[in-house]
């Protein structure tokens, strides 16, 4: 919201209040204001000039050479306009100055060949108006050097202040001035309405019915007959165009300007435009479906929403914007003009509906002053007299069959301590509430009832006047505390599983990143049954998502693309899954922490030392078994493999824990890979993180190391290709006694020098006894039984061992 | 002199075991094998001797001579070898190992969080698919108020959003537990909003909570400006002025001195000289009563910040998308 200073000065008096001290305590107190344009500052260097001599231009037929008196000397000054001429007053901005728009720095210039000493400047440059024919002549009345800022009124501070949404007492001029009033200590001026009311009630020429006093509890309306309609005073003009509203007439621009003056929105109708003189408040007849608003549009009418019709039709959608069928035009003499207060709750959803946001519908949804209808209706009806003439009726036509009350709200004075920790002397208490339009009915007792005025919807209770209190005083006023010691209470930390998981797996070289929740809905059903968004902002971001693995897919792509190809990434983040269509509770989907790891590129680089190696399925189990170890996972935790993994993966397998599935993933197939554009292999897992917790250690304690020597002893089988190494490592494990603590594969092969059919597995044994140091004899022993429990089981043959 | 040469080898063979580079391998040269070495001293000293010893000691000089040079030539073979096995071009480069590391996001939570967690806050987490109930009306936001507005929403229905805040875990944390409360709740919120270089439609945010039975507005205040002192450094100035929120009142939003210009006003702070960094307030006597806690009885702030627009002013980060492109080259930085 546009608040001009100057307007604020009509209604408090800022004398001895410097820009910056405003400023600071409307934004300190509530009213945040965010730009602050200074026109004074805008026009430095801007002053009220004569043209003393017009001659030619000695090297250009178009421009002219001008002698110009600027107050203190008279310089020579190119000029291309056409019709500057000796004798005018003009706006000239002295070399230093800065052009308002489009900021171009004027200084001592050659123009095709001679010294200019400065410009005259069109409307355009001053960004006063868009008009650049030519140069703007001023009033001969105004006295050469005057700071132009002066000579045109162009002396405002402009501030845009960010209202709060319960702050709707205060989306207006007066608004603003009453807090400055609380603010400063300083007296608040309403203007006087002096009408000069003609002899013929106003009753006489229109006639009111509120069918529905519910949503329109006060409706208002005075009458102006004989109007001229045409522009609006300079005064009037100037008002709107500081704030940015766009003049139209003065009917019109009268109503803008009592909005923006006291916030009460207002509505004029042509009278001879209204069926039957009459106004009806109703709510829309189903018949009702569309409705012109007066910017030409044809809209959509809310089932709910309440309509001002005349006797036949609608007129006006109650609080958001009037029809095309009833405005003011050139031909308009008699106006009625409305101003009631709407039920915010019945104005909102028919704007927000009919997506239409006005600046009264933005006061009505917020509370405007269901006392202030009539001040607002005569305030209007004297302006439009005073700028276009003809007669107000006699009084105002008042519907208002249940007055609102101040609202009663007990007070108990040591509550601000309480709250605030902070005693504010009960004499500010009593000024702030005043100022600020409460009263107080007692205020000698600590116990108070405040009458808080309807036209403040945001207080109705004692913490509601305790921040008024606080905020007209001054937060800054109030001292911190320093406690010395915070009770105590014992403390949780929910986040601390998931940043064990980060540093196991920052640990182990992967990088963490975040991704979008929000994806489309062919990444969403990838993997799960995905819940839509009712309001999506793109179809990109329609979906949430059921798995991190198109997040992940995009980041590898991204990558890629910028030829960084090889990844070893984590994401931990939400998915969520629909049980059922339709979510009504939260039993009908599930949302799961999750972690994800993806591996792609080369797990070795081509060094001067080193071979080049892309990754493969086993870097990633390796990476996982890496990842359990530095976790501290407990051995329930099972791998599963398959052959077959879906529709996402091949080389795919399983981390289970019982019959729970705590992980999966594997290779991501290349059509899958290639529709995110990936054109190298992949490699992903994803966990659920409440599962890897169930399965961390609980009862790690102290094992002694061992004490007496290991002893390795390796063995290489010739085995039938299709034996899976796991069946083989399984079956030691059981056959073989507590000797053993180990078996690991340290070599593989095929090839035809072994025979078709045939692979050679290479294995290396851990042996050791806790209670001495194993004889060669012990180890043997254990070692051949080994070999041929191996050898008859998967009718093997030993290639070599030692 | 049949000793004396014995002698001589000994010291010959200790010397010789001695040698480790070149320059001790000159001295132990010249200190058996040169002119005046002392091997040439003992063949000069033997041309005094009597002349029937002399063809024994001829032959042990000679002896120890020859193994002499044998040795010596050994020795330079050896340093020689030795030199060239260990020869490394130590300016090779290294063999690469794996850096991984937290995205910045994260780093920034846990700043936070360990401030926070020195003072004796918890840390709390819940779901981001919330319910209207969570999100909005426990935290008293009236059916269609225009505070909704303020906070685009994602809905999936009538009944379930995306969290816009994280104070849906205030209110799941609050009714499960009795007073004394004090915890904070990171996390990430959803807003409808398009998305460009200074805003995201999903963010970060930490909140705050402490309620107790006498807890003011100015423990708000030294909470935050200790926690503001830690996180933003000591010499910052800080201001707290009147806003709105609907679970809070009275509500304030802190700022803190523009980092780049000190408070002067420059195109970061708009000219103002500050920055905002969180909202906060006292918890609405409404919010209180709808977890069950007796609003004349306990009192208590609460409190939220973005991360991310932290992150972007910490890290001189100017674009908030970067934080979520997950370019490697970005995340390596920190």
């Amino acid at each position: 919201m546009k608040i001009s200073l100057n307007w604020v000065k009509q209604y408090v008096d800022l004398d001895g209040l410097t820009m910056k001290d405003v400023v600071d305590a409307l934004t300190m107190s509530g009213l945040e204001v965010g730009d602050v344009v200074d026109q004074t500052a805008r026009y430095d260097k801007f002053v009220v000039a004569d043209v003393v001599e017009k001659g030619k231009h000695p090297n250009a037929d178009r421009l002219a050479l001008c002698k110009v008196n600027d107050g203190a000397e008279t310089l020579d000054v190119v000029c291309g306009a056409p019709n500057v001429e000796a004798g005018q007053k003009v706006a000239f901005a002295q070399v230093g100055s800065k052009l308002p728009r489009g900021g171009h720095k004027i200084t001592k210039a050659k123009i095709r060949g001679v010294v200019s000493n400065g410009m005259i400047c069109a409307e355009d440059e001053l960004d006063i108006g868009d008009d650049h024919s030519g140069i703007i002549v001023l009033d001969p009345k105004l006295k050469t050097g005057t700071p132009l800022a002066d000579a045109l009124g162009l002396n405002d501070v402009l501030l845009e202040i960010e209202t709060t949404p319960n702050r709707s007492d205060a989306l207006s001029h007066y608004g603003v001035a009453r807090d400055l009033s609380a603010l400063f200590d300083r007296k608040l001026t309403k203007p006087t309405i002096a009408l000069t009311e003609g002899k013929t009630p106003a009753k006489k020429f229109a006639e009111i019915a509120v069918l529905d006093p519910e949503h329109c509890p006060r409706y208002t309306a005075t009458v102006v007959r004989g109007v001229e309609i045409k522009d609006s005073p300079d005064w009037l003009k100037n008002r709107l165009i500081s704030i940015g509203a766009r003049p139209i007439n003065n009917v019109v621009d009268v109503t803008n300007f009592v909005l923006h003056e006291i916030g009460q929105p207002l509505h004029a109708f042509d009278l001879d435009r209204l069926a039957g003189k009459k106004i009806v408040v109703r709510k829309r007849k189903p018949e009702e479906k569309t409705f012109v608003t007066l910017d030409s549009q044809e809209r959509k009418l809310d089932d709910e929403a309440l309509m001002i019709c005349d006797a036949e039709r609608p007129v006006a959608v109650a609080g958001v914007m009037g029809g095309e069928n009833s405005e003011v035009t050139p031909e308009t003499t008699n106006v009625l003009i409305e101003s009631a207060f709407f039920n915010p709750r019945s104005v909102r959803p028919t704007a927000r509906k009919m997506a239409l946001s006005t600046d009264s519908s933005y006061r009505f949804e917020r509370g405007t002053d269901p006392d202030g209808t009539r001040w607002a209706a005569e305030r209007a009806a004297q302006l439009i007299v005073e700028t276009g003439g003809g007669e107000v009726a006699k009084g105002a036509i008042d519907v208002y069959p249940k007055k609102m009350k101040p609202k009663r709200v007990k007070f108990r004075s040591a509550q601000i301590k309480r709250i605030l920790g902070y005693e504010i002397p009960k004499k500010d208490v009593v000024r702030i509430f005043r100022k600020l339009g409460f009263e107080i009915d007692d205020a000698r007792g600590n116990d108070w009832t405040v009458l808080v005025p309807p036209f403040r919807h945001d207080i109705d209770r004692e913490i509601d006047l305790i921040e008024e209190a606080a905020r007209i005083y001054g937060y800054d006023l109030i001292t911190p505390v320093e406690r010395v010691a915070v009770p105590m209470i014992s403390t949780v930390d929910q986040t601390a599983f998931a940043d064990e998981i980060r540093a196991a797996l920052s640990g182990i070289g992967f990088r963490e990143i975040l991704c979008n929740p929000l994806v489309s809905e062919r990444e969403a059903e990838l993997s799960g049954k995905s819940i839509p968004l009712q309001n999506p902002g793109t179809v990109d971001m329609s979906r949430l998502r059921t798995s991190l693995f198109a997040g992940m897919l995009s980041t590898i792509k991204r990558n890629v693309n910028v030829n960084e190809r090889s990844l070893r990434l984590f994401e931990i983040g939400a998915t969520f899954n629909a049980r059922k269509d339709e979510i009504k509770s939260f039993d009908d989907f599930f949302e799961e922490r999750r972690l994800a790891i993806a591996m792609t590129g080369d797990a070795s680089k081509k060094t001067w030392r080193t071979e080049k190696r892309a990754y493969d399925v086993f870097d990633l189990k390796g990476a996982l078994g890496a990842f359990s170890a530095a976790l501290r996972l407990d051995n329930s935790l099972r791998d599963c493999y398959y052959d077959s993994g879906g529709r996402l993966f091949d080389h795919y397998f399983e981390t289970k824990r019982g019959k729970t599935v705590v992980g999966y993933g594997g290779r991501v197939k290349r059509e899958v890979a290639e529709s995110f554009d990936v054109d190298q292999e992949v490699f992903f897992f994803e966990l659920l993180i409440d599962e890897l917790f169930a399965a961390r250690k609980t009862d790690t304690r102290y094992a002694a190391p061992p004490r007496y020597p290991k002893v390795f002893k390796d063995a290489a089988f010739l085995l039938d290709a299709s034996v899976k190494f796991e069946d083989v490592r399984n079956f030691i494990e059981k056959e073989s006694s507590d000797l053993l603590k180990a078996v690991t594969l340290f070599d593989l092969f095929e090839g035809e020098s072994i025979g078709a059919g045939k692979k050679s597995a290479a294995l290396s044994f851990e042996f050791y006894d806790e209670g001495g140091t194993l004889t060669d004899d012990e180890v043997e022993k254990e070692f051949f039984s080994i070999i041929e429990n191996v050898k008859t089981r998967f009718n093997a043959a030993l290639r070599g061992g030692s | 002199m049949i000793d004396k040469i014995e002698a001589a080898k000994r010291e010959f063979d200790h010397d010789a075991d001695a040698v480790g580079d070149e320059r001790a391998l000159e001295s132990f040269r010249v200190k058996f094998l040169s002119r005046n070495g002392i091997i040439s001293k003992l063949f000069d000293e033997m041309k005094a001797a009597p002349n029937e010893e002399k063809p024994a000691l001829g032959k042990a000089l000679n002896q120890f001579r020859k193994g002499a040079e044998e040795k010596f030539t050994a020795l330079e073979e050896k340093l020689q070898s030795d030199g060239e096995e260990d020869a490394v071009d130590l300016s090779l480069p290294g063999e690469p190992a794996f850096v991984g590391g937290k995205h910045i996001l994260t780093q920034t939570i846990d700043s936070i969080k360990d401030i926070f967690k020195r003072m004796g806050f918890s840390v709390y987490e819940g779901p981001e698919l919330e319910s209207d109930y969570h999100n909005f009306e426990a935290l008293n936001f009236p059916p269609d108020h225009p505070a909704r507005d303020e906070q685009d929403t994602y809905f999936v229905n009538d009944k379930f959003l995306l969290r816009t805040h994280t104070s849906p875990v205030q209110i799941r944390l609050m009714q499960s537990t009795k007073p004394p409360v004090r915890a904070i709740m990171p996390g990430k919120v959803y807003r409808n909003e398009a998305i460009n270089a200074r805003s995201m439609n999903h963010f970060y945010q930490v909140e705050g909570l402490h309620v107790d039975t006498d807890v003011t507005f100015a423990d708000l205040k030294s909470a935050l400006m200790r926690f503001a002192a830690e996180f933003y450094g000591e010499n910052s100035r800080y201001r707290f002025r009147a806003s709105f929120f609907p679970f809070t009142e009275p509500s304030a939003e802190m700022d803190i001195s523009c980092f780049l210009c000190g408070g002067e006003g420059c195109r970061v702070c708009k000219h103002t000289g500050w920055l905002e960094i969180l909202g906060c307030g006292m918890v609405d006597p409404n919010v209180l009563k709808a977890v069950g806690y007796d609003p004349d009885v306990y009192s208590g702030y609460a409190f939220g910040m973005g991360v991310d627009r932290t992150a972007l002013m910490r890290y001189a980060v100017p674009d908030i998308r970067v934080l979520y492109e997950n370019d490697i080259r970005f995340l390596r930085q920190f």
